[in-house]
């Protein structure tokens, strides 16, 4: 009995504990983000996320097959639908032939299922205003449009050090760790990225 | 005097075509390609198809004009590591990795798949570099 009591405390101690740090987390992320005041529409908030956590390195084989011709993009920044679809037409890439054979293909879709972006969780942002729809690109998520709408075009088409925002390396320092905070940005040519 | 006349043995020695090092891989590679018809490869055709064009499109569009410097992909900019086995001897160790790249990159460049003659004159090129 006495233990029980014990246990009960000790976890709503924990709890609270947990509740109240991440409360302060959440708090001093918000506070230094001042560009956003204004966008109440999007709630593009929390920063510095890590979207690597089912850490893109230890999957080996999605690593060298998804990150021959661009970096292996984290699992986490698209939705399940989205890389299913694009799991569907690896024979034309974007233009690119990148069929796997089925033991591969298969393994490394259920690894990107299993880790992709959902509407819980600290991936959630990427979702916002993307509705049903499926999009095949990273660029084409409504997040992703507004977070990159204020970077000239010529530091980027016309920037043959980076060619495409589809790049994500060339700009983001630690983008292969799965951080993209905007702090670690360099565009190449131009230098620090600074707003 | 002494240094060139031994930088023109080496060269000579590399010219010749002699093997720059044992690949079992390779050869396992360059066996299957002669039981599927392909004859004695031959190095400098492979060579040849490594720099010809097919309208804008050839092999260096993505691996560059020096086999033994780093390429970079035509399409999105990410570096590709040299192809020549002495400067990066991870190259042609796995042949199903080999066999794929052929694949794409064949129809990719050509329109149409390369045949085993071609694929053993270019990966034995590559190879002795
Ligand atoms: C043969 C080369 C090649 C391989 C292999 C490859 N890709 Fe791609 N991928 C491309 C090209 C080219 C693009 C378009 C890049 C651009 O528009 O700048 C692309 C774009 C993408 C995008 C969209 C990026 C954006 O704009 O947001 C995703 C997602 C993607 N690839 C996932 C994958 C996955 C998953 C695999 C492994 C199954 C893979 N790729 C393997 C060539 C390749
Ligand atoms: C041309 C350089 C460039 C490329 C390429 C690029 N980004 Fe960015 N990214 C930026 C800049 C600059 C910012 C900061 C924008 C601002 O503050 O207005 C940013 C911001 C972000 C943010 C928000 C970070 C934060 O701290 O809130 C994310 C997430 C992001 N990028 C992901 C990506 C991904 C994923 C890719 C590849 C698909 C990519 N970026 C490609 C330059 C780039
Ligand atoms: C559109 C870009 C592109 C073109 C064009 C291209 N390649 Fe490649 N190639 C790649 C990429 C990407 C890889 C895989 C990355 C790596 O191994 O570093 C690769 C890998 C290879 C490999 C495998 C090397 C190994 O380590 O096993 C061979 C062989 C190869 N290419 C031959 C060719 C030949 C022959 C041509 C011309 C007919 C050609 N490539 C044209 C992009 C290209």
């Amino acid at each position: 009995m006495e233990n029980k009591k014990a246990l009960v405390f000790g976890s709503v101690l924990l709890s609270g504990i947990l509740t109240f740090s991440l409360y302060g987390i959440g708090s001093s992320i918000a506070s230094d983000d001042s560009k956003h005041e204004h966008d109440r529409e999007y709630e593009y908030r929390d920063k510095g996320t890590n979207y690597s956590t089912k850490s893109v390195g230890t999957n080996k084989l999605y690593m060298e097959e998804c990150g021959s011709c661009h970096m292996a993009y984290p699992a986490q920044l698209l939705p399940t639908q989205s890389w299913q679809k694009v799991m569907l037409g690896l024979e034309d890439h974007f233009g690119e032939n990148a069929e796997l054979d089925a033991e591969s293909h298969n393994s490394i879709e259920s690894y990107l299922v299993q880790s992709a972006a959902r509407r819980k969780g600290e991936s959630r942002k990427l979702l916002r205003n993307l509705g049903n729809k499926t999009p095949l690109r990273i660029t084409e998520l409504p997040y992703f449009i507004y977070e990159h709408d204020e970077i000239p075009c010529r530091f980027i088409t016309g920037n043959d050090k980076v060619s495409s925002l589809s790049q994500c390396s060339a700009c983001h320092q630690n983008a292969e760790k799965g951080r993209f905070d905007e702090d670690d940005v360099v565009i190449p040519g131009i230098g620090r990225w600074d707003d | 005097m002494k240094k060139i006349s031994v930088i023109l043995i080496v060269t000579a020695a590399c010219l010749s075509g002699l093997p720059a090092q044992a690949s079992p891989e390779v050869d396992k590679l360059l066996q299957k390609y002669q039981q599927q018809g392909a004859a004695v490869a031959v190095p400098e055709q492979g060579k040849n198809l490594w720099y010809s064009k097919n309208g804008d499109r050839g092999c260096i569009n993505c691996h560059g004009s020096t086999p033994a410097d780093t390429g970079r992909h035509v399409r999105t900019n990410k570096a590709i590591k040299p192809m020549a086995a002495s400067v990066n001897p991870e190259r042609y160790q796995d042949s199903k990795k080999v066999e794929k790249w052929f694949l794409r990159n064949c129809k990719w460049t050509l329109g149409r798949l390369c045949t085993a003659q071609e694929k053993a004159n270019t990966l034995d090129w590559l190879n002795s570099l």
